[in-house]
């Protein structure tokens, strides 16, 4: 099957200065379509660079110094300004990270979904809202409520939803989830899991999701990749990921998540500190913190290989791993 | 030897006082400007009066000359030496502008501290009374009071200009003082039984002296401007060297801007009042840099 | 609601603070100002100074012989009446003046701010969205310029420029003063000619300094959320320059609309002074030289009302403007 996205071998590198910063050092994505593919990794970890590759949106003074990124067979590097533009939202459209200030706090809802698919084309605005309102009753708002609101009106969940609901306006094959349920409560969360569930059934879109949260992977996920320091470390089926990771980091952020049964005092969450992504050791990025980390960790990266259908690792070790020790 | 005596606290005074304004300064090329600018005036105030006499009779065969090597700025409309006169000239317009900016200071903070020490009623009422004073614009007032009492020196114009410009000032003590009141150092002092003249003088004067610093350079700006404005409509006849004065004697009763070959003497004052303006506007940016370590870049 | 009229109850009792402040500085008018408006009264209309005197002090509004209570009763009973007082030089009512001069003032006021305000925000835009521009320091240079320039030296410098050496505009006056006034092509071009310059030099003075406001707020509105999911959504770059950060941006600046409105019109005694131009800063101006305290006072009166509830308005339009703000106490 050719996937729906395909990222090959990118860099991204942001100048500031102290240095050039890479947040982004040679990872490697592919998405299938109709899949729920979760992108896993603290922060650090280069998640959100890469999900702004993908609508070539990286802020400055962050630079996409090398690889491509193919979707739908189309390379999103050499599309043109205007190309560019109409591929956002109607192609791929993204959920961000803190919805809270996602949205124009002068312009009711209403506008701002107009606003929307005009960019795109001729609209009228009595389409858009109609096609609005079905949006937002399916992922449970009130149309009549909601559209003549301002922002600030809405409660934190309400935002989100609408956030959603705006990404879905232009029909995208493709949605991107930056950490969707991290700035609300659990119950919350739970409600919007439940609302992206449906949303993925009725809808039959392809996902991308970012988070650090692995208990939201579990409820939502079809395959997940794992990310270090600009890396991607582990690549597989959620079974797979779960019950059988290969990558020492993968471990440990399982071993670290808390659940609802079991003592939090048995959580053992993962020693040392995050990389320094100015300046990093030389070998496995995660040696540092790694149990299993051996001289030629020290020394030699480890490449991302293919142990099974789709199975990624990148690790020297791998086949030494074992989840319980 | 000496150096060594000194005790560390002492020491970190001077680098703070001294040492690391004079590297800001270095750093931002405006407000080293602006000090320059500031310092030549300062000279031209002091010294230069001793420098450069001034012979105030007239003497109408030489009026409206242009700039000559006797003349470097031309002669005024009775013959008499431009330069000269901006020289003496400059000790009024620095003098008039420091009381200005003094006694607006004086002001503000005494209805700044005492609206946020006091609160209650006595808060409300001031608040009231500095909202007023900063809504009704101040040239228009300060114009009224210059026309009904008569302005003979520099005191009294000096006070006519701080009447209405101490509202912002006393906004922003006032406000300082209520943050300021919650913090713990204030509490601490309190409950060590340390009067209020104690806290008012040790403890809130030196957090409260940034703004106003910062303020009495603006507020110096503003007085010249706001003195040059009365001076030019003829409200403050006493001192025929202001720049004001000259301005207006220029314009209005001489009508020399319709001689083409009088321009120095109608570009001087004004050249001056920009000059010295321009030069605390360039001051005031790197003061504020100084006593705002945030701004620091 | 409330807060509104809570708001307005304070803008009243500026006002009212006002005028009584203006009322006891009147009283305080040194004698012998009074005695020489007597004493012109007496070379017109050949009075004894004993009446001449007495009436001089009845147009201050002034009955020396009731108690000041009284005076301030009868003085305040006027005011609400709309009588502003009277003038000395002119010998009418100062509302007669203000009727003259008012127009033109509000005319140049009023097209001096659009055009400032305008330009300003315009430039602003520009500068913060095209980070690295010439524009920047040009403009930034040029604030510094006019921001320390007082305006009446900016009004100078164009006069002595544009009037007297290039002959472009004229030298003083509302409109020519051979033209009749009315909706003639001939008269409307005079009256823009000589409005021209005391336009200008308002422009000049504020514009950079609202560039440099908006440019401010402009910056710190980009760093928003909602500016790159703007782009996200691939909404055009012009509709987000200005529906998404120019709409934002402007809304700090409103404020400063009315406070700039109230250095405008103090402004105005020296600039109208400077062009000779006809409006109520320039009677303002003849008024203080002239000593004619009836219409110093009722222009003084009127124009620190005005600003008052400028403010107020002010207040008023960016709640209305910005869904977020509800109107605090």
């Amino acid at each position: 099957m050719v996937p729906l996205l395909s990222v090959r071998d990118l860099v991204v590198e942001f100048d500031l200065d102290r240095g050039a910063l890479r947040a982004v050092n040679g990872a490697s994505l592919d998405v299938q379509p109709g899949e729920v593919m979760a992108v896993v990794g603290e922060s650090g970890s280069g998640k959100s660079t890469l999900a702004f590759s993908i609508l070539n949106l990286v802020p400055p003074p962050g630079k996409i110094v090398n690889g491509e990124i193919l979707f739908d067979s189309k390379d999103v590097f050499a599309l043109s300004e205007e190309e560019l533009r109409q591929y956002r939202w109607k192609e791929v459209a993204m959920v961000f990270q803190a919805a809270q200030n996602a949205m124009n706090p002068v312009m009711r809802i209403a506008d701002q979904m107009v606003d929307t698919a005009q960019a795109h084309g001729k609209a009228s605005k009595g389409e858009v809202l109609e096609k609005a309102s079905e949006l937002l009753r399916m992922v449970r708002l009130e149309p009549s409520q909601v559209l003549h609101s301002y922002p600030h009106e809405l409660s934190g969940g309400m935002r989100q939803r609408v956030i959603i609901v705006l990404s879905l306006l232009l029909d995208p094959k493709m949605l991107i989830l930056d950490e969707p349920t991290t700035a609300l409560d659990v119950v919350t969360q739970a409600y919007i899991l439940d609302i992206l569930a449906d949303v993925r059934e009725k809808l039959g879109l392809t996902m991308v999701l970012l988070t650090h949260d692995m208990s939201i992977v579990a409820k939502i996920a079809d395959r997940v990749t794992v990310m270090y320091a600009g890396r991607v470390m582990e690549v597989g089926k959620i079974e797979e990921i779960f019950y059988d990771a290969k990558h020492p980091y993968t471990i440990g952020l399982i071993n670290a998540a808390p659940s609802l049964i079991g003592d939090i005092a048995d959580k053992k969450p993962i020693p040392g500190s995050p990389p320094n992504l100015l300046n990093p050791p030389p070998g496995c990025p995660f040696h540092p913190r790694c149990a299993y980390a051996t001289d030629r960790c020290r020394e030699e990266e480890p490449e991302l290989k293919e142990i099974g259908d789709g199975r990624l690792v990148a690790c020297h070790n791998w086949w030494l791993i074992n989840r319980d020790l | 030897m000496a150096v060594t005596t000194i005790p560390a606290e002492f020491r970190g005074f001077l680098r703070r006082s001294l040492y690391e304004p004079f590297l800001i300064l270095k750093k931002d090329k405006r407000a080293l400007a602006g000090l320059l600018i500031l310092l030549f005036f300062l000279l031209m105030a002091t010294i230069g009066p001793e420098v450069i006499p001034l012979d105030m009779r007239t003497n109408f065969a030489e009026r409206f000359k242009p700039p000559s090597r006797a003349h470097p700025l031309g002669t005024d409309y009775g013959g008499r030496d431009v330069l000269a006169m901006i020289v003496h000239g400059s000790r009024d317009v620095l003098s008039v502008a420091f009381l200005a900016a003094l006694f607006t200071s004086l002001i503000a903070v005494a209805v700044g501290m005492i609206a946020g020490l006091k609160g209650g009623m006595t808060d409300a009422i001031l608040s009231l009374v500095i909202n007023a004073v900063l809504s009704v614009p101040s040239f228009p007032v300060m114009l009224i009071i210059g026309s009904v009492f008569k302005i003979t020196n520099a005191i009294t114009f000096g006070a006519v200009l701080s009447i209405w410009s101490w509202g912002s000032l006393a906004r922003a003590v006032r406000s300082q003082v209520l943050s300021l009141k919650e913090r713990e150092f204030i509490e601490a002092a309190r409950t060590l039984g340390l009067g209020t003249f104690h806290i008012v003088f040790r403890e809130l004067l030196p957090n409260v002296m940034p703004y106003i610093a910062i303020n009495f350079i603006d507020t110096m700006r503003g007085a010249i401007g706001a003195s040059v404005g009365l001076m030019f409509l003829g409200l403050v006849p006493f001192s025929a060297t202001n720049w004001g004065m000259m301005l207006n004697f220029a314009v209005r009763q001489a009508g020399a801007i319709y001689l083409p070959y009088a321009m120095a003497y109608v570009l001087s004052p004004m050249a001056a009042i920009m000059l010295l303006e321009l030069g605390g506007v360039f001051f005031a940016h790197g003061l504020d840099e100084i006593l705002n370590p945030r701004l620091r870049a | 609601m409330l807060v509104i009229l809570r708001r307005i109850g304070i803008a009243l009792f500026t006002i009212f603070v006002i005028v009584t402040l203006t009322f006891f500085i009147v009283r305080k008018t040194p004698g012998d100002v009074m005695q020489a408006w007597a004493m012109d009264l007496l070379d017109t209309y050949s009075m004894t100074y004993e009446d001449a005197l007495a009436m001089v002090k009845s147009w201050y509004g002034y009955n020396p012989n009731q108690p000041m209570l009284q005076q301030y009763i009868a003085y305040i009973s006027g005011l609400l009446k709309g009588d502003l007082g009277k003038s000395f030089i002119y010998k009418v009512s100062v509302n007669k003046v203000l009727i003259r001069a008012l127009p033109w003032t509000v005319f140049v006021l009023s097209v001096s701010l659009l055009l400032s305000f305008g330009i300003g925000v315009m430039l602003g835009m520009a500068m913060a969205w095209k980070r690295k521009s010439i524009l920047d320091p040009l403009v930034t240079a040029y604030a510094s310029f006019t921001g320390a320039t007082p305006d009446y030296i900016t009004a100078l410098i164009l006069l002595i420029i544009f009037a007297v050496n290039l002959r472009l505009f004229p030298l003083k006056g509302a409109y020519d003063a051979t033209v009749n006034p009315g909706f003639t092509w001939e008269f409307i071009k005079s009256v823009l000619k000589h409005a021209a310059l005391p336009i200008a030099a308002y422009t000049f003075e504020h514009a950079a300094s609202w560039a440099l406001a908006m440019k401010g707020s402009a910056v710190g509105v980009l760093g928003e959320d909602y500016i790159m999911a703007a782009r996200a959504r691939g909404l055009k770059e012009r509709r987000i320059m200005i529906h998404y950060m120019g709409r934002n941006a402007i809304l700090p600046l409103v404020t400063s609309l009315a406070i700039s409105m109230g250095s405008m019109v103090g402004g105005s005694t020296l600039i109208e002074t400077v062009f000779s131009y006809p409006g109520v800063g320039w009677f303002f101006g003849e008024a203080l030289t002239k000593r004619d305290f009836g219409l110093m006072q009722g222009l003084f009166l009127f124009l620190a009302s005005s600003i008052i509830f400028a403010n107020l308005a002010a207040d008023i339009l960016y709640s209305i403007l910005d869904p977020r703000i509800k109107l605090e106490g």
